[in-house]
């Protein structure tokens, strides 16, 4: 169980228009076995730097830079606190999302919520922020062309490594 | 040495749009895609980028303010043309709001500038391009910063080799005071015009450099496949001193299939003539129709029929029915009641060339006129003129039937004022004799060709239509109420 929220809303933005009821994103979890969960596994197990809090915002960065490319600074903006807020309940320890206005700033939050955090409850949280995220991206434009943007975000070799 | 250059004509995978552009879009050439807001602007310049697009001819896609470039993904994935493999080797969304936001055109331009070398696209399309404008209306460079910056970005892209298309929503009165207007080389206007109740896309290709491009406003329809464009008819000038093979087509005859009819209409339909018939509610117009088409299939000529009054699960009667589902007549769909003419003469042509029909049936004006939208109602008969012209043009023979309500007191063949644009001209009535409604015809009209003036009785069997005695000795039978002549 990743939340505990009953139903999650956010703020009216055009996210907001296609929220996601809980139950429909616990069966997307669910299926945890999915190609997109084995890449996010795999993408954190190839970033497994000494510190797993850089390890964690590097793969967030690499994401960032390809969904801000596509949809804009405020649409990953949107995206990224809602994760946030639906991931929260779980782990109250995760900052909220800041409005960072610039780029370098945009993980600092993230970053500082990692402090003091053993590099397993770091891996935890993030493997779920990361696939509530996807699972959002993927729920507006489809999983064909969410997996299409993380394979250019994390490149071929994740994939690889990916395929059953 | 005067080498003149040769423009490269893309082929846009739009049905029917090449035809309007004059033969495809200039390769490099920089176009504004307009249009009220749903007109399907978007949408029509994604159906060119995907079509397009290839690993060797790739295409940038910008996204500027407007429509969230989330919602756009999501919704033009529902067309079939929206190929997600295409990503990436072949397309490329980039969005470009913050640069638009935060700076100023120069810095929108050398964004663009950098995508492009970094991506070499073929194609570059900017969406929505209204919102620069905006931005410049509001922002300190105003019109003339604007103009600038369109002027460049077409040299720039012209330089880079890309065909470009501005996509914004635009409004007639700003639009001619808009530079991109002036810089554009070529400008289509898409709308969607609403009339009592109903609406009709359009597309007009305002301005394409270098090349005839159709003129006028012509109907399109946006369905899960994307934009079909149906060009509007247009009637093409008669040669005068036709080739000796379409002389001697003409002076062929149709045999109808109704046993007498041929003699009354002196030997037959001339080939390539378009006949009505007109007659009141179960005269037996669709009757005649059908045995026009089985006589074709007889002789080995595949039909076509438009059939406006039923559906096609109903069709008609047995004999038509089993020449539909043996494949020898061919039936078009009209169960839309928001069609233009234009998209059922497309279809038309499109099964006649199919099929290689010679024979056509609409049965009937009226019912066609109830399935049009009712914008184009009021021009049913120009469309209609337009229409017949062009499939006559093709060398077909069309029947078409209209009802009428017998009237006695006056004379008419159509409720349209459609009659001039046959060239023959069947009428059937009832008319009452010794307490009982009998059936007649008349050739009225038979253009070029003599025919019989007989007003002659016919009655319906199973074997089809039976034509009887000529009335010689009654007077009066147009009235209703014939008598015997003294």
């Amino acid at each position: 169980m990743f939340y505990t929220e009953s139903r999650v809303r956010e703020p009216p933005t055009f996210l907001s228009s296609c929220y996601i009821e809980r139950e429909s994103i616990l069966s997307i979890m669910e299926t945890s076995d999915s190609l997109r969960h084995r890449v996010i596994n795999n993408v954190m197990a190839l970033h497994s730097e000494k510190n797993a809090a850089d390890a964690a915002i590097n793969i967030w960065r690499l994401m960032a830079s390809e969904i801000i490319s596509i949809v804009g600074e405020s649409g990953f903006n949107s995206l990224y606190a809602r994760s946030l807020f639906i991931a929260r309940p779980e782990f109250p320890w995760l900052a909220e999302a800041a409005h960072a206005v610039h780029a370098d700033s945009r993980f600092t939050e993230l970053k500082n919520s990692f402090e003091n955090k053993t590099p397993a409850q770091i891996t935890k949280a993030n493997l779920q922020l990361l696939i509530v995220f996807t699972d959002i991206v993927a729920s507006v434009i489809g999983e064909q062309l969410t997996m299409s943007i993380l394979r250019s975000a994390w490149g071929n070799d994740v994939w690889n490594r990916s395929q059953p | 040495m005067s080498e003149k250059v040769s423009i490269r004509r893309l082929q846009t995978g739009i049905p029917g749009l090449d035809n309007l552009l004059g033969g495809g879009l200039p390769e490099f050439s920089f176009n504004l895609i307009a249009g009220t807001p749903g007109s399907g602007k978007t949408t029509f310049a994604q159906q060119i980028m995907f079509n397009l697009a290839t690993p060797d001819n790739r295409a940038l896609f910008f996204t500027v303010l407007g429509e969230p470039p989330m919602k756009m993904l999501r919704y033009q994935q529902q067309f079939n043309f929206f190929d997600i493999k295409k990503l990436d080797d072949s397309i490329r969304f980039v969005n470009l709001s913050a640069d638009l936001l935060d700076g100023n055109f120069a810095k929108v331009l050398s964004r663009i500038e950098d995508e492009v070398k970094g991506y070499a696209p073929g194609l570059v399309f900017v969406d929505s391009f209204r919102s620069v404008v905006q931005s410049a209306k509001t922002g300190e460079e105003g019109t003339s910063g604007l103009q600038r910056f369109v002027q460049q970005l077409g040299v720039q892209m012209t330089n880079w080799q890309a065909t470009t298309f501005l996509i914004g929503e635009y409004l007639i009165p700003e639009a001619e005071s808009s530079p991109v207007f002036t810089v554009a080389d070529g400008i289509l206007w898409l709308t969607q015009n609403l009339y009592r109740n109903s609406m009709v896309r359009k597309i007009q290709v305002v301005k394409m450099r270098g090349q005839a491009q159709v003129p006028g406003l012509h109907t399109f329809r946006i369905s899960d496949q994307g934009i079909q464009v149906f060009p509007r008819a247009i009637v093409k000038q008669v040669v005068l001193g036709e080739s000796a093979g379409e002389e001697s087509a003409k002076h062929q005859r149709v045999p109808t299939g109704t046993p007498g009819l041929d003699e009354m209409l002196g030997g037959g339909l001339p080939h390539g003539y378009s006949l009505l018939v007109v007659g009141p509610s179960g005269s037996g117009k669709t009757i005649l129709a059908t045995e026009f088409l089985a006589e074709g299939v007889r002789r080995g000529e595949p039909g076509v029929i438009a059939a406006f009054e039923k559906s096609p699960s109903q069709l008609l009667n047995n004999q038509l029915s089993t020449l539909v589902k043996a494949g020898q007549v061919g039936v078009i769909d009209t169960r839309s009641l928001d069609l233009s003419i234009d998209e059922t003469l497309h279809d038309l042509i499109a099964m006649i060339n199919r099929m290689k029909a010679k024979r056509v049936v609409i049965d009937s004006l009226s019912g066609f006129e109830l399935a049009l939208a009712p914008e184009f109602s009021e021009d049913f008969r120009g469309s209609l003129y337009r229409m017949i012209a062009e499939l006559t043009g093709m060398g077909v023979t069309i029947l078409m039937t209209s009802e009428l309500e017998d009237r006695y007191t006056d004379l008419r063949f159509s409720p349209f004022g459609s009659a001039f644009l046959a060239d023959s001209i069947i009428v059937q009535r009832y008319i009452e004799i010794t307490g009982q409604f009998k059936r007649v015809c008349s050739v009225v009209k038979v253009r070029g060709s003599k025919h019989s003036k007989d007003i002659r009785l016919f009655d319906i069997t199973d074997e089809g239509i039976i034509i009887g005695e000529t009335l010689t000795e009654y007077a009066g039978i147009m009235s209703g109420r014939p008598t015997l002549s003294p």
